[in-house]
């Protein structure tokens, strides 16, 4: 770390960027600070916490942190909890900011101000930052810049944050401000924003807006337009119905030409290496451990990344919340709100962001039910078990128009979302409580933002090769050793893995297994399978590898599971994946969102029992109609 | 003679219809001050609003307040008194 990054990390000034959703805030905080960024989470929550850093034309280093959006300071979401505790000089560890700089949209003043005029309670120092100032005055929303500041008392500066050189004005502000020796001004306490009510405040904004801005020539928006047939009632279902199809078609189809490619280059690492190596422990812990376990998981990179391509694409131009619109009846109907399709959605990819996108949910119960939900929404880390069992048991056939395999995948998919439906009715029914509030803003419609799109994928992919590279790698290796050691006894009747200590565990789930079809080799994948549910095919192919002779994984275990199971075990198998709570990394991340371990059990024993049930079901069906 | 003006509340306003807020009924449901924050997105009273959407029977309706578009359900909607033009 150089002398001035140190400088940065300790005693560079703070800059806050707050604002409402939709504001473009983030899109101000990437184009100050590009790459540096920092993103982690507030203490003792799952919220995000984006830091990052940026040295002015002057050479002033200054840091700069991205609040969560937030309409009030009345706080209603977590997010708006944070943001208002760390506004406040109220969060512990967290220093209160040096500069406020208010994020506006200039389309929007009258939704806007009201924030700033509450924050300007607070006493500290602030700015304005009227952003979309491009959008505002192609729409002929005239704004005096130099009246707002009057009226506000606080310096006004234009900016653009999605243009490159957008941010300049605010940068030279403050770059021109004075900071004092780091004293650190303190805030008014909270109850200052009381002090005034709401409807005043109202008032006040309403007469600086006619006082600064000009609305005459306002050509309005296309927004209204496109409404007509997004939020129709007959069009806009069909459409959100359409795009859905097309996002799932394009998981499917566009990620084939990249998943080949990466499995074949791990193939051909894995054969090299297996060529240089000699024969023995070490050998097999490279090649049958690492290489077939890690590759096994990275293959799914593509698909992960081009839902979140959809998702983020979704986001940026503004439809997200009219799908949750239109939904919100349907899902209303189960107790859930429509709010709570982002996260499911989400969950599509992995529970673990949809659980963290459940924070967007004001109503607590609201926010529970679609965390317990989420899992049950069929993750990509379950495609890699789908497909392998799929395509090892499933005649491929068509059916009618349809696929026997894509149709058996299908159901997988309706199976969990049905499933969802139902627990969140029952808990609706438990709990017995009324309406809760939705509340949610339609922004206006605009282009995507290629940059912000870049930066999001960026992020997920990182996030998403971490945790190949830690956890996962982690759990191939001890799972390696645990089914190599101890070795065969000698006149071993049966194959070294076995005797090992994840055989003998094997065999003793096998007692609980059975019932339900699951053979002790099954077992043993189960349970590094809980770590990440897809680690359960590599851990299978461990297991069959050293099972068998010792041949290459990644060919043969289709064809060796065909051999070694019966159909009932296979679709028993499926069915177990539909609900089982087979992901550590989720219920760790249930517990931080709801912060309490109970709803993480509650999460793990509803899940095992659902499992269980559905397995055992179809595994007797199944035998009973001579799948044995 | 005077023309008693005919209050209604937000839910019942047809699409493409404007109205003024008159007033928003207190209640705390579910841990939420609703009316608060209707009050802070811009339903206050004076306001002029306009019905931009319905959606299905019973589901939410997307009302235009000032530069902004929200969707409301249906017993929010309720909570806004209006006079309809």
């Amino acid at each position: 770390m150089g002398v001035m990054e140190q400088q940065v990390a300790t005693r560079a000034p703070l800059v806050a960027l707050l604002g409402n959703p939709n504001c473009g805030k983030t899109a101000l905080f990437n184009r100050l600070t590009g790459s540096r960024q920092k993103v982690a989470n507030y203490a003792g929550v799952t919220i995000e916490r984006k830091e990052g850093h940026f040295t002015s034309p002057n050479g002033r280093a200054l840091r700069v942190l991205d609040l969560p959006g937030a309409y009030s300071l009345t706080a209603q979401t977590p997010d708006e909890a944070i943001t208002r505790d760390v506004v406040a000089g109220l969060r512990n560890g967290e220093q209160s900011p040096d500069v406020v700089v208010c994020v506006v949209n200039a389309t929007n003043l009258r939704l806007n101000l009201r924030l700033v005029l509450e924050i300007q309670r607070l006493g500290l120092p602030m700015v304005l930052a009227l952003n979309m100032v491009d959008v505002a005055k192609k729409r002929g929303i005239e704004i005096d810049t130099a009246r707002l500041s009057q009226e506000l008392g606080m310096p006004v500066v234009e900016t653009v944050a999605i243009q490159a050189g957008g941010e300049r004005a605010l940068v030279e502000l403050l770059d021109s401000m004075d900071f004092g020796a780091g004293a650190g001004i303190k805030p008014q306490p909270l109850a200052a924003i009381d002090a005034v009510p709401v409807e005043q405040t109202q008032r006040e904004v309403r007469r600086i807006v006619e006082a600064s801005a000009s609305y005459a020539h306002d050509k309005g928006n296309l927004s209204e337009k496109i409404d007509n047939v997004v939020l129709h009632p007959a069009l806009g279902p069909v459409l959100l119905a359409a795009l859905m199809f097309i996002i799932f078609q394009a998981v499917f189809s566009w990620a084939e030409a990249p998943m080949d490619f990466i499995e074949s280059s791990v193939g051909a690492i894995g054969e090299f290496v297996g060529s240089v190596l000699a024969e023995g422990p070490l050998h097999s812990l490279i090649v049958d451990g690492i290489i077939a376990g890690v590759g096994g998981v990275l293959v799914f990179l593509p698909q992960i990344l081009i839902l979140f391509f959809f998702i983020l694409i979704l986001e940026d131009i503004g439809y997200l919340p009219r799908a949750a619109f239109l939904l919100d009846r349907m899902m209303g109907g189960v107790g859930l709100s429509g709010r709570a399709f982002i996260p499911l959605l989400s969950s599509f990819a992995c529970a673990i962001p949809g659980v963290m996108a459940a924070r967007t949910i004001q109503n607590p119960r609201d926010r529970l039910v679609t965390i317990m939900i989420a899992p049950l929404m069929t993750c990509s880390a379950r495609l890699p078990v789908y497909a392998l069992i799929i395509a090892a048991f499933i005649p491929e056939r068509e059916v009618g128009i349809f696929n026997l395999q894509g149709l058996v995948l299908f159901v997988l998919y309706a199976l969990g979302i049905v499933s969802a439906m139902a627990v969140a009715w029952y808990m609706k029914r438990r709990s017995g409580s009324g309406q809760h509030p939705l509340m949610m803003e339609l922004p206006a419609y605009h282009w995507p933002h290629l940059r912000s799109l870049a930066l999001g994928l960026w992020e997920r992919a990182v996030i998403f090769l971490m945790r190949v590279g830690t956890l996962i790698l982690t759990l191939t290796i001890l799972l390696w050793f645990l089914s190599s050691f101890p070795g065969a006894p000698e006149g071993a009747t049966q194959p070294p893995i076995y005797y090992s200590v994840a055989g003998m565990l094997g065999r003793a789930l096998e007692v609980i297994f059975a019932p339900i079809g699951f053979g002790w080799q099954i077992c043993i994948a189960l349970v590094p399978g809980m770590a990440a549910r897809e680690v359960a095919v590599g851990a299978l192919g461990t297991v069959y590898a050293l099972s068998e002779s010792g041949d290459d994984v990644a060919g043969t275990l289709g064809p060796l599971i065909a051999t070694s199971w019966s159909m009932a075990t296979a679709l028993s198998l499926l069915a177990w994946y539909v609900y089982a709570p087979q992901c550590l990394a989720t219920l760790s991340t249930v517990r931080r969102e709801t912060g309490s371990a109970k709803y993480a059990w509650m999460m793990a024993g509803y899940m095992f029992g659902l499992a269980y049930l559905a397995s055992f079901i179809t595994y007797r069906v199944a035998l009973a109609l001579g799948g044995g | 003679m005077t023309l008693q003006p005919t209050l209604t509340t937000l839910d019942a306003l047809k699409v493409g219809q404007s109205a003024t807020v008159i007033h928003l009924a207190p209640t705390a449901q579910g841990g939420a001050d609703v009316p608060r924050r209707l009050m802070e997105l811009g339903f206050v009273p004076g306001e002029r609003i306009r019905m931009v959407k319905r959606g299905l029977p019973g589901g939410p309706v997307a009302v235009k307040v000032g530069e902004s578009t929200f969707a409301l359900r249906k017993f929010e909607a309720a909570l806004v008194s209006i006079q309809p033009e």
